[in-house]
């Protein structure tokens, strides 16, 4: 209780530096100081120092942060609709229809999904847009098999047949009393999907697939500053250091609120 | 000297007292039962002395003259290894599912430091509990055996090591009633035959009164009463002890006062339900198979019969709430509509309740959510303001305070929730009340005062009740007819008080030794 709190209050106090802080800043991300390339930490004008052409590195990770964060979010929550209605509906249907959604799902969860994110990259372009609905459309094959687990075990409930018998239409069933029973469910996997979503950015914007410059994200940052890291090794620690600690919050939260659901 | 004397004993989790200066004494050969609510402390006073829960003990247990509490823990496993044997409530969960019965017989057999069985010995352990073909259930794994056999298999690696003290915690609540006989009669006779003391721990106070020397009556960690059993059960001294006696139904009460009955209702004709077999496995299993019955204006008729009966399956089918393949019912003469073409006068006739009452409510949803959702989808003449009306009404028939209306289904203990459900059922006054073991997950007092309740509907609102049940004697207490079922189909029906003294058919008559 008190690890997911500190957890969710770390993320919070993350999100809301990368959101709001940059404007206050001398430097924006992209802007280049020539009088200090490579500045060391805590140089003035430049806290976190420069990185090898100059950028400011302070406004570059809370910048990098908050689109990473948006990526992230914005995909979870189209993992978030997309597996929730398909677990639904194969969960309530149940029978054949359950059974084709289920291999279908089975058969996507086969393909390699990093070359899938990656395809769609390729054939679609380098579009910020694209990269969460690619992330977001392999991401919610997991909240699928959740939600048709939890919809399927509600539907036996016995205040279900109970609904029934008090002439809920099977559309009011859904709506009223199954759903909102998977809700908590749903949100704790969301906020599961969120990291594993920072991760596949971060690789795919590693690799220079994902946000493109001038914008740049925490894998840009990670990447940029492991080109860099045996002249100022700080340049790769504090873009990771943030994606670490977002990460492993975000899951302490995610699994004790799912731990706290499932009992 | 006793053999087994607790004297003072308390214990605690955390900072709450579960159980509370308790004393009593076991001899050898001698049957000790402990009788309480549940939350009454009854299974925390049998296992903390032997260090099997995590509440921590205080005062004095002797076994065979050995401390127990504050002893170390080897001694006291030793002790427990040795000279005690535990049977649990439930047969499938207390067995390991990837051993073998002979694997799991050895085990116990051996824990007191013995030499291994050899199979002779192992064979002679499970004949003597009553298992059929020993020599083929050795070599089985639990989920081949039925409720009834994994007990007598329980039982048996419980007294393989020939203990001093047998504790069974409520080791038939999970069975049905017949079954239940059996397997006290088989504790009975293992008592007399290795003179082992006996510690056995209950709520249900009908199914062990003939077979304890002593009850100890429990209620919040304390002892109520006790001494020996007949005098309890003849004439109780304490307040809870008289309740807990008349909350107890029984064969032999003085036959019930029922409301007459009217015109015929309902008529089911050759009801038919099969289910598919889970997984990939092919066939079908026949639920019900070509079972009739009829209910009359203001008539209740107890379908009885042991787990996996077909009862509530051919019920659900009958209200429409379940599947059903084949037959038809008619309504007043009138055919009902299948169920998914049930419209909301069909609906308003027939309403449940189930057995599990927590289950049976929404936990997001609000008391007056709940119960204003059949009014909502079946009465929509009735507006918003005479809902909120219905509801408080609906709230005081069942004895509740008008301020549940608020509360969420966790803010309420078992009896209040089916209070509920019963509330919900009744919101649409329907003509007929399904009651799926309406009153079997409830403590005995909570069951007798929710029983009281559906005999005041039953008097008042002239309902026809389907009361689904496993307990005769609870049958008998608010039924005109009885309607015995077995594999599907229905062996036996008739007048409540003809079936009871007279039954003809073999499952009735097992039921009715059984009660």
């Amino acid at each position: 209780m008190t690890a997911s709190r500190i957890s969710l209050g770390v993320v919070g106090v993350v999100a809301f530096a990368a959101l709001f802080v940059p404007p206050f800043l001398p430097w924006t991300h992209s802007a280049i100081d020539w009088d200090a390339v490579r500045a060391p930490l805590f140089s003035p004008g430049h806290l976190f120092g420069t990185d090898s052409v100059g950028r400011d590195l302070l406004a570059r990770t809370l910048v990098g942060t908050r689109i990473t964060l948006a990526v992230a979010l914005a995909a979870a929550l189209v993992a978030l609709v997309i597996g929730t209605a398909w677990g639904a509906i194969a969960g309530w249907v149940g029978g054949r229809t359950d059974e084709i959604m289920m291999r279908i799902v089975d058969g996507l969860y086969a393909l390699p999904f990093m070359f899938v994110v990656i395809l769609l990259m390729v054939v679609f372009g380098r579009n910020i847009v694209l990269v969460f609905i690619g992330i977001g459309a392999v991401e919610w094959l997991t909240m699928a098999r959740v939600v048709r687990g939890q919809v399927i075990a509600l539907k036996q409930r016995p205040f279900v047949t109970a609904a029934e018998a008090a002439g809920a239409p099977p559309s009011r069933i859904l709506t009223g009393h199954i759903l909102p029973n998977v809700a908590g469910v749903a949100l704790a996997y969301l906020l599961l999907t969120v990291p594993q979503v920072v991760m596949v950015e971060s690789f795919l914007s590693f690799l220079g697939l994902g946000v493109q410059e001038p914008l740049t994200s925490l894998g840009i940052l990670v990447k940029e500053g492991a080109d860099d890291m045996d002249i100022q090794p700080h340049a790769l620690l504090i873009p990771g250091g943030v994606l670490v600690l977002v990460i492993v919050c975000l899951t302490i939260a995610g699994e004790r609120l799912r731990d706290r659901l499932s009992q | 000297m006793s053999l087994y004397a607790v004297n003072g004993l308390s214990a605690r989790i955390g900072d709450k007292v579960i159980v509370d200066d308790v004393s009593f004494t076991v001899e050898a050969g001698q049957c000790v039962v402990l009788v309480g609510a549940s939350g009454s402390g009854k299974s925390q006073t049998c296992l903390a002395p032997f260090g099997l829960s995590p509440a921590i003990p205080s005062g004095s247990a002797r076994l065979d003259g050995v401390e127990l509490i504050g002893a170390d823990p080897d001694t006291v496993r030793t002790i427990r290894g040795r000279d005690v044997g535990f049977v649990f409530q439930h047969p499938l969960t207390a067995l390991t599912p990837h051993l073998t019965i002979g694997a799991q017989l050895t085990e116990s057999w051996t824990r007191g430091g013995a030499p291994p069985p050899s199979r002779t010995d192992m064979i002679a352990a499970l004949e003597r509990v009553g298992l059929d073909a020993p020599d083929d259930r050795l070599d089985q794994f639990p989920h081949r055996l039925s409720g009834g056999q994994r007990q007598r298999a329980l039982i048996a690696m419980a007294v393989a090591h020939r203990p001093k003290l047998l504790i069974a915690d409520e080791p038939t609540s999970a069975l049905d009633a017949s079954l239940r006989a059996e397997i006290m009669a088989l504790l009975d006779t293992l008592r007399r035959e290795q003179d082992m003391a006996l510690l056995l721990v209950s709520h249900d106070l009908a199914a062990v009164a003939d077979h304890a020397d002593t009850v100890v009556m429990l209620r919040d960690g304390r002892i109520e009463e006790s001494g020996p059993a007949a005098d309890i059960l003849a004439t109780p001294h304490s307040d809870y002890g008289r309740a807990l006696v008349a909350a107890t139904p029984k064969l032999s009460d003085p036959p019930p006062d029922l409301p007459e009955t009217g015109a015929p209702l309902l008529d089911a004709e050759k009801i038919e339900v099969s289910f598919g077999r889970p997984g990939w496995r092919r066939g079908r299993i026949q639920a019900v198979a070509g079972a009739s019955l009829s209910i009359a204006e203001g008539e209740a008729l107890a379908l009885v019969g042991g787990s996996g009966s077909g009862k509530s399956t051919l019920a659900r089918a009958i209200a429409r709430i379940g599947p059903i393949d084949a037959g038809g019912v008619t309504w007043r003469g009138e055919p009902l509509p299948e169920r998914k073409r049930m419209t909301a006068s069909h609906r308003r006739l027939i309403q449940p309740v189930f057995q599990d009452p927590v289950a049976s409510l929404d936990p997001q949803w609000r008391v007056s959510d709940i119960i204003a959702e059949p009014l909502k989808h079946l009465r929509p003449d009735r507006a918003e303001w005479g809902r909120a009306g219905t509801v408080k009404q609906l709230l005081q028939e069942v004895d509740l305070p008008a301020d549940f209306a608020d509360r969420f289904p966790r803010e309420l203990s078992g009896g209040q929730a089916q209070r509920v459900a019963i509330a919900r059922a009744l919101a649409v006054e329907p003509e007929m009340l399904l009651l799926d073991e309406a009153t079997s997950a409830l403590d005995v007092l909570v069951a007798g005062r929710v029983l009281d309740l559906l005999e005041k509907l039953q008097n008042e609102r002239d309902l026809a009740l389907l009361f689904i049940t496993h307990d005769l004697a609870v049958a008998r207490r608010l039924c005109h007819r009885i309607a015995v079922m077995d594999a599907g189909a229905i062996v036996e029906e008739g007048p409540a008080q003809q079936i009871i003294a007279a039954p003809a058919h073999p499952v009735t008559q097992k039921l009715v030794a059984a009660s």
